[in-house]
C-alpha cells in the first residue's frame, strides 16, 4: 500500500511547530485492524468483504445486541401464565419435569410459582407485557417478541458462551467476531465490533471470551468501551503529552518505519504505519463518540434519568445509537444482574427500571433517525427462569432457578417483522407449544439479515470448516419482514 | 459441547463450499509441485478425496452413502467406483465428469465441485493404478538421505541440504547471511526472549574466530533466561493460568508447575522424560516431588464452581479437555469431533476417543471445588520456601547431631540448643503451611467405568470402554498404570507423530511457521509439509539424540537457513509471500511477553528473578472490578521490583487478561493454544504509546540516555539506537531522530509544566538532577524508538 497524499516530513514538522497538526495526510487504509502479512503468516483466508452483503443483499447493515446477562425471568416480563398463579404453591406436574435438567433446585421439591405482576396488552399488535415493562409497551408495534427461545446450557458461563458462539465450549469465535471477519468495517476510525457493559456489581463475571475471536485471527475480537476517562484501553495520551506533541512523535515513527521498509521490504511495516495512523484517528473518534454533550435534552430524557451516569444501561443504549450512526458493525451490550434465585421482586424491579426505558428509547431513537430500518436490535438473555419456585415464597422475596427449555426475547428493525409475537409456551411456560426457536436458528436468521448465508461463512481450523451455527440453524421465516 | 448439535446433521450443511481453503491450497500447490510429475496419492489425491468425498464416502459409517468408501481401496474397487488402470470402467471417473448435474459428483446440493485440475489428477491416478498409501504422518519417520546439492558450501548442517536442494529445484537462491548484529539479536530473542546487551554485541563483533557464532549460541543456551523463554511457549500448550476459567474464575496456585517447566528446559530435560512427567508424573514408580509437579500439566485446564452445575458434566468436560490437549500437543491430531461422532476425514472413531478419554477420567474428588481447594492437590514449596527449609533443616540436623554427640556440653547449653531446635521446627511448620497447594493428577484407587457418551452428552451412556489408543497408531501395551504406559507410548520411536509434531512446533517458534503449517493438524486435511524430508530427518535426529531439545534448537539456529537475512525484494515477496521455501530468514513481530520484556530490558528496569507467585503489574484501574464479582474484583497491584519482572510471570486471569497482553494476541488459555495469532492493529500503537508500562519505559530509557549516553545529542542518539536496536543509526535515521529531539525540546521549553508531567510516569524512582524539559524531550525520542517496527520485531 502506497501512502498517497502524506505530507512531507518537512511540512509535518512545520505543521507541528505551528501547532496546527492539520493535514495529517489521508493514508489510504485498507481496514482498521490489519493482519500481519510478515513472513511466515499465511494470507488471511478472509472471504473478502463487500458492503453489499457477502452472499446476498442485506436487510440490516449492523447489529445491536443487548444481552441481559443472568437469565431474565420470562414469567414476570413477557410470558403471561395465569395457570401458574392458579396453581401457585402446588407441586409441579412430574410429567413435565421428569428427566429434565435442573440446576440449583435439583433434588428439591418442585413447587409452582405464579407471578404477582399484572400483564396488559400494548399497541395495535396487542403484545402482552407485564407492568414492569411499560416503556417496552410503547414500542410493542415495532418489535417482534419471541416467547419460545430455547438453549442447550443450564449454567451461565456455558449458556452465554453458547449464545455468543453457538457452542458451550470456550474457543469458538463470537458472533461479532464472525461479522468482523465476514464483512467490511464501514468506519475507518472505529473498530467493527464494540462492546459496552452495564450493571457493574450485579452478578456474574463477564469474560473477555464473550467477545473473543476464538480461532479467528484476534484482530476480530470485540473492543470493549469502558465508562471512565479511557473508553478504549490506552486511548488517552499520557499526562503532559498534547495531541500536537503526539503527532510529532508519530511522524518520527512513520518516517523511521518507512526507511526500514525501504531496506527490508516487509509489508508488515506498511501495515504498521497504517495502524499507527488509525490509532491517532481513534484518539479523536473515540472521545467524540463517548462525549454526549452534543445530545439535546429531549433525547437524553428519552433514555431516562440514569443516562447521566456513565456505565449505566441508559448511557450504553445511547452510546449504542451513536455507534450505529457511525456504522459500527456489531455493537454488543451487556447488562448484568438478572440472576434472581431469590429476592426476585426487588431485584427484577431494579433490573427493569434500569433497562426498560433505555431499551425502548434506543428503538425509538433509531427509528426517528431512519436507522432502525438497517439496524437489527436484539434484546435477549442466555436462558430463562423456572416456573418452579426457588426458596421460600413471599410476595416480596422469592426466586426462580435457571431454565433453558423456553424463554423470551425480542428483536426489532433490520428486516424483522414488527408488531408480532412468535411462539407459545405450554400453560406452565415449561416448554414451547409451537415455534421452538433454537439459538442456532436465531444465529442463522441474524446472519441472513446481514446478507450472509450462515452455511457459507466458514473458517478452516484444525482441518474442519467451522461456522457460527455448527451443523445446524434454520431460517426463521416468520420473524422476517 | 457438540453433543445435541449433531442431531440434525446432514452432509450438505456440514460441509459448505470452502471458499477459504481453496485459496490456501492453491497457493500451497503452486509452490509445491510440478503438474507433469506422477500423481502421488498422499500429496495429490487424498486432499481431494478428503475435501470433497469422504464426508459421504469415508470413515464415518453413519454418514456413508451407497456403501462406498473411497478411503478404502478394496471397498472402492468392489463397489465399482475404481477399476485400477481402467478409467473407462471406473464409475468415479464417469460420475465426476457426468453431464447430468443430478448424476455428477460431488452432488450440486453440496455446493462443491471439482476443478479441471482435480478431475485430471483423479483420472491420472486411476490410470496409473490407483495406488493408495498410508497418510504420510501415520507412518513412522525414517531418516532420509541427504539430498545431493550443488554449491554445498552454503550448507552448515543437514537442515541446509534439504532447504538448498528445494531452492535449487525452484530456481531460487538463499539470501545472504544476516549481518552480525541482526543475527545476534535474532538468536538472543529466540533463545532467551530478550535482546542482546550492547556489551554482548561488542564481544560478538570482536570475535573473529570461526566459532564465534556457535559460542554465542552456547552462551544463550546456558542462560537461565532460556527456560523462561521456552516456558512462555509451553505454557500456552499446557493452558497454564492463575485462575479457574469458568464462572467466577477464582484464583488458583499453579505457579509451582510454571517454575518446574522453566527448570526443566534449563536443565535440558529430555523431552521423552518431560512427556512422561506431563502425562503421568504421579504414576512414575517412587515419583519425586518434581515428577508429581509435572503431572499438574493435566490439572491446568479450566474448572467450574458454579452453583447448580452438574459435577458429572464437568468431570466429563475436564477429561475431554485432557484428551484434546494431549492429541494437539503430542499427536498433532484434531480429535475434538470424535467426542460426538466418527472423524470425517481421518481414521478415528468415536470409540477411540473414549478409549483415550478412559486414561484421563479417573481423577477422584469433587469436580466443582474452586481455586486452591480443588482435589487432588499437593503442597509444593516455592524456590524461596525450599531454600529457607533447606537452611532450617541444615541447622536442625546440626543441633540434633550435637545433642546426640558424646560431647553434648553443659546442661544449660543443651537446653538452649533444644529451645532453638524447637523454635526452628516451629518456623518450619509455618513455612510448610504457606506452601501453595498445587493441583496434581491422580487416579482413583478403583477404576471408574468409562462409557462412550452418545453425541458427547454426559447423560447418554453407550458401551463401556477400556483405555486404548487409535488403531491406526502403534499398538498399546497392557499396563498396570495405564496413564504412564500412555506416556511411554507417546514417546515410543515407533509412534509416527510425537517427534514430528514436537520438532515442527519448535521450528514454528523460530521461523514463525511450521514445516507443517497446521501445527495442530497432521491429519489428511492438514497442510502438506513444505519440506517433508527435512521434517522427518529432524524428527529422527531428535529421537536419536535422546529427545535433546537444546541439540535440536542448536541445529536449527546454527543452520545457514536460519542465518539468512530476512530482507526481501519485491520479486521474492511475490513468488513466496509467506516464506514457505525459506529463501530468506524469519522476520515477525515479537509475542506479547517479549514486547514487554524488551521495553523493560532496554530501559534498564528489568528485574530478573526466577519463579514464585505470579506478578500483578500495572493495569487499567478498576478493570477487575468492572467485570468480576466476589473476591475476583480486587486487583492488588504490585510495587517495587515485581513491577519489572518478565512477562512469563504475569498473573494469568483467564476471564480478563492484562489488556496489553490480549491486544498483542496472548491467548486466554482456556484451551490448549498451539499457535497464537499474529495481528498488526491500531490497538498495538495505543499500548506502546500510552500504557504506563511503556510510557515509564520510555521515561526511564530517556534518563539512561541522558546520564549514560554521553553529552552531545549525536552521541546520545547513537547510544539510544544501539541500546534498543543493537546497531548504529544510518545517517538518515540519525538526522530524523536529532530533528525530533530538537523539535520536542523546543516544544517542552514552551510547556515546562507538561514536561514535568511527562517525566513522572510510573513508579520507578526518578534520577535526581535531570532537567525535566530535556528529559521530556528525550522521552519523546525514546518513545519513538520503542515504537519502531524494528524494535518489536525479530528480524
Amino acid at each position: 500500500m502506497e501512502p498517497t497524499s502524506m505530507t512531507s516530513e518537512g511540512s509535518a514538522r512545520r505543521a507541528f511547530l505551528g501547532r496546527t497538526a492539520a493535514g495529517i495526510g489521508g493514508i489510504a487504509l485498507a481496514a482498521m485492524l490489519g493482519e500481519d502479512n510478515s513472513s511466515a503468516v499465511e494470507p488471511s483466508p478472509s472471504p473478502r468483504r463487500t458492503t453489499r452483503g457477502l452472499h446476498f443483499a442485506p436487510k440490516a447493515k449492523r447489529i445491536i445486541f443487548i444481552l441481559q446477562a443472568g437469565g431474565v425471568s420470562q414469567f414476570e416480563t413477557f410470558d403471561h401464565k395465569p395457570k401458574l398463579t392458579e396453581l401457585h404453591g402446588q407441586p409441579m406436574p412430574e410429567s413435565l419435569t421428569n428427566g429434565q435438567r435442573l440446576a440449583q433446585i435439583r433434588g428439591k421439591k418442585l413447587i409452582v410459582c405464579g407471578s404477582p405482576y399484572k400483564f396488559k396488552k400494548y399497541g395495535q399488535s396487542g403484545a402482552e407485557l407485564s407492568e414492569l415493562m411499560p416503556f417496552t409497551g410503547t414500542i410493542a408495534d415495532d418489535i417482534c417478541i419471541v416467547r419460545t427461545a430455547t438453549t442447550e446450557a443450564i449454567n451461565h458461563d456455558p449458556a452465554v458462551t453458547f449464545m455468543q458462539c453457538g457452542n458451550q465450549q470456550p474457543g469458538r469465535p463470537t458472533m461479532g467476531a464472525w461479522l468482523s471477519y465476514g464483512l467490511a468495517s464501514e468506519n475507518r476510525d472505529l473498530p467493527s465490533f464494540v462492546v459496552l457493559a452495564s450493571g457493574m456489581n450485579q452478578g456474574q463475571n463477564l469474560h473477555t471470551r464473550y467477545w473473543g475471536s476464538g480461532f479467528l485471527p484476534s484482530e476480530h475480537q470485540g473492543v470493549r468501551f469502558r465508562s471512565g476517562k479511557d473508553p478504549v484501553f490506552f486511548v488517552s495520551n499520557p499526562q503532559g503529552v498534547s495531541r500536537a506533541a503526539r503527532r510529532r512523535v508519530l511522524d518520527g515513527i512513520r518516517a523511521l518505519n518507512q526507511l526500514k521498509h525501504e531496506e527490508v521490504g516487509d509489508p508488515a511495516i506498511t501495515a504498521r504505519i497504517a495502524a499507527y495512523e488509525m490509532a491517532y484517528r481513534m484518539q479523536r473518534s473515540v472521545p467524540e463518540l463517548t462525549d454526549i454533550s452534543d445530545e439535546p435534552q429531549h433525547v437524553l430524557d428519552m433514555y431516562g434519568p440514569e443516562v447521566s451516569q456513565p456505565g449505566s444501561a441508559a448511557r450504553c443504549c445511547l452510546l449504542a445509537r451513536r455507534l450505529a450512526e457511525r456504522d459500527v458493525r456489531f455493537i454488543q451490550l451487556y447488562h448484568r444482574g438478572w440472576d434472581q434465585h431469590g429476592n426476585l421482586p426487588n431485584d427484577l424491579q431494579r433490573q427493569c427500571r434500569q433497562t426498560d426505558q433505555p431499551s425502548a428509547a434506543l428503538v425509538k431513537d433509531l427509528k426517528r433517525r431512519g436507522l432502525l430500518d438497517d439496524t437489527l436490535v436484539i434484546w435477549g438473555t442466555e436462558f430463562g427462569r423456572t416456573p418452579m419456585l426457588q426458596g421460600q415464597y413471599k410476595p416480596k422475596s422469592y426466586g426462580r432457578d435457571h431454565h433453558m427449555l423456553c424463554f423470551s426475547m425480542w428483536m426489532a428493525g433490520g428486516g424483522i417483522k414488527p408488531g408480532i409475537t412468535i411462539g407459545e409456551s405450554d400453560e406452565f411456560g415449561y416448554q414451547p407449544l409451537n415455534h421452538p426457536v433454537h439459538i442456532h436458528d436465531l444465529h442463522a436468521t441474524w446472519l441472513h439479515l446481514l446478507g450472509i448465508d450462515h452455511e457459507k461463512l466458514t473458517y478452516r481450523f484444525q482441518g474442519r470448516d467451522f461456522r457460527l451455527t455448527d451443523v445446524q440453524g434454520k431460517l426463521l421465516k416468520d420473524v422476517m419482514a | 459441547m457438540l453433543n445435541a448439535s449433531q442431531r440434525r446433521f446432514t452432509f450438505f450443511i456440514s460441509l459448505p463450499l470452502i471458499v477459504l481453503s481453496t485459496f490456501a491450497t492453491t497457493t500451497m500447490l503452486s509452490a509445491e509441485q510440478n503438474p507433469t510429475v506422477d500423481v502421488d496419492f498422499n500429496r495429490d489425491i487424498r486432499p481431494i478425496l478428503a475435501q470433497h468425498c469422504y464426508a459421504c464416502h469415508g470413515p464415518d459409517a453413519k454418514q456413508r452413502k451407497a456403501d462406498l468408501r473411497l478411503d478404502d481401496r478394496a471397498v472402492a474397487i468392489k463397489v465399482g467406483a475404481i477399476q485400477p488402470g481402467d478409467t473407462g470402467a471406473s464409475e468415479l471417473v464417469q460420475r465426476i465428469n457426468h453431464e447430468d448435474p443430478e448424476e455428477r459428483m460431488p452432488p450440486a446440493s453440496t455446493e462443491r465441485s471439482l476443478s479441471v485440475d482435480e478431475k485430471q489428477k483423479l483420472t491420472q491416478w486411476i490410470a496409473q493404478g490407483a495406488t493408495y498409501s498410508q497418510h504420510w504422518a501415520f507412518v513412522a519417520p525414517k531418516r532420509p538421505q541427504l539430498p545431493r546439492q550443488r554449491k554445498a558450501k552454503w550448507s552448515s548442517n543437514p537442515i541446509d541440504a534439504f532447504v538448498l536442494a528445494r531452492l535449487q529445484r525452484e530456481g531460487l537462491k538463499p539470501s545472504p547471511e544476516a549481518d552480525r548484529s541482526t543475527l545476534l539479536r535474532r538468536a538472543t530473542f529466540d533463545l532467551t526472549g530478550l535482546p542482546p546487551s550492547p556489551a554482548e554485541l561488542v564481544a560478538f563483533q570482536a570475535d573473529r574466530s570461526p566459532q564465534a557464532y556457535e559460542k554465542v549460541v552456547d552462551r544463550l543456551f546456558a542462560s537461565p533466561r532460556f527456560g523462561e523463554r521456552m516456558a512462555q511457549h509451553w505454557l500456552d500448550l499446557a493452558r497454564y493460568a492463575d485462575s479457574d476459567g469458568y464462572h467466577d474464575d477464582t484464583k488458583r496456585a499453579m505457579w509451582p508447575y510454571r517454575d518446574y517447566v522453566i527448570r526443566s528446559f534449563n536443565r535440558n530435560k529430555p523431552f521423552d522424560q518431560f512427556t512422561r512427567e506431563q502425562i503421568a508424573g504421579d504414576q512414575i514408580p517412587n515419583a519425586t516431588l518434581e515428577q508429581i509437579t509435572g503431572s499438574a500439566f493435566h490439572r491446568n485446564g479450566p474448572t467450574s464452581s458454579e452453583g447448580g452445575a452438574n459435577p458429572e458434566e464437568y468431570r466429563v468436560k475436564y477429561a475431554v479437555d485432557r484428551v484434546n490437549t494431549t492429541a494437539s500437543v503430542w499427536l498433532g491430531l484434531t480429535l475434538q469431533c470424535t467426542e460426538c461422532h466418527d472423524h470425517k476425514y481421518d481414521p478415528f472413531t468415536q470409540k477411540e476417543f473414549y478409549q483415550l478419554f478412559a486414561f484421563f477420567d479417573q481423577v477422584p474428588g469433587n469436580t466443582l471445588h474452586r481455586g486452591f481447594f480443588a482435589p487432588p492437590s499437593k503442597p509444593v514449596p516455592s524456590l524461596s520456601q525450599a531454600n529457607k527449609l533447606a537452611k532450617l533443616d541444615h541447622r536442625i540436623t546440626t543441633i540434633t547431631a550435637q545433642l546426640d554427640g558424646s560431647n553434648a556440653g553443659l546442661e544449660s547449653e543443651q537446653k538452649k540448643l533444644i529451645q532453638e531446635r524447637a523454635s526452628l521446627q516451629k518456623q518450619r511448620k509455618v513455612i510448610e503451611k504457606a506452601f501453595p497447594r498445587l493441583r496434581i493428577m491422580q487416579d482413583a484407587p478403583k477404576r471408574i467405568p468409562t462409557y462412550i457418551l452418545v453425541r458427547g452428552d454426559f447423560r447418554r451412556r453407550g458401551g463401556q470402554v477400556q483405555p486404548g489408543v487409535p488403531a491406526i497408531l502403534p499398538p498399546f501395551p497392557t499396563a498396570t498404570s495405564p496413564r504412564l504406559a500412555l506416556a511411554s507410548w507417546l514417546v515410543d520411536p515407533k509412534n509416527p507423530l510425537p517427534a514430528r509434531v514436537t520438532v515442527n512446533r519448535f521450528w514454528a517458534m523460530i521461523f514463525g511457521a511450521g514445516i507443517v503449517r497446521t501445527p495442530n493438524d497432521f491429519g489428511s486435511r492438514g497442510d502438506w509439509p513444505t519440506h517433508q524430508e527435512l521434517l522427518d530427518w529432524l524428527a529422527v535426529e531428535f529421537i536419536e539424540s535422546g529427545w535433546d531439545v537444546k541439540h535440536l534448537l542448536k541445529l536449527i539456529v546454527t543452520s545457514s537457513t536460519y542465518r539468512q537475512s530476512s530482507a526481501v525484494g519485491p520479486d521474492l515477496l511475490k513468488r513466496d509471500p509467506t516464506n514457505r521455501l525459506l529463501a530468506r530468514g524469519p522476520r515477525f513481530r515479537l509475542p506479547a511477553e517479549m514486547v514487554r520484556d524488551n521495553a523493560l530490558f532496554v530501559s534498564g528496569m528489568l528485574h530478573e528473578e526466577i519463579g514464585g507467585r505470579s506478578i500483578k503489574p500495572y493495569q487499567p484501574a478498576g478493570l477487575w472490578r468492572e467485570m468480576s464479582y466476589g473476591q475476583g474484583k480486587k486487583y492488588v497491584q504490585d510495587h517495587g521490583p515485581s513491577l519489572y519482572r518478565r512477562g512469563v510471570y504475569m498473573f494469568w486471569k483467564r476471564s480478563i487478561l492484562n489488556p496489553s497482553y490480549s491486544i498483542f494476541d496472548a491467548p486466554t488459555r482456556e484451551d490448549c493454544e498451539v499457535q497464537r495469532s499474529r495481528t498488526n492493529t491500531a490497538l498495538h500503537a495505543l499500548v506502546l504509546l500510552n500504557d504506563v508500562t511503556f510510557v515509564e519505559a520510555a521515561r526511564v530509557f530517556a534518563e539512561r540516555i541522558i546520564t549514560q549516553g554521553g553529552r552531545l545529542t549525536d552521541e546520545r542518539v547513537d547510544y539510544a539506537y544501539g541500546r534498543a536496536l543493537s546497531r548504529r543509526p544510518s545517517k538518515k535515521e540519525h538526522a530524523l531522530l536529532a530533528d525530533i529531539f530538537k523539535d520536542m525540546l523546543e516544544h517542552y521549553r514552551k510547556h515546562p509544566d507538561a514536561a514535568k508531567q511527562v517525566v513522572t510516569a510510573g513508579e520507578w524512582p526518578a534520577t535526581k538532577g535531570v532537567d525535566p524539559v530535556e528529559h521530556a524531550a528525550w522521552t519523546s525520542v525514546a518513545q519513538v524508538i520503542l515504537n519502531l517496527d524494528e524494535t518489536i520485531t525479530k528480524e
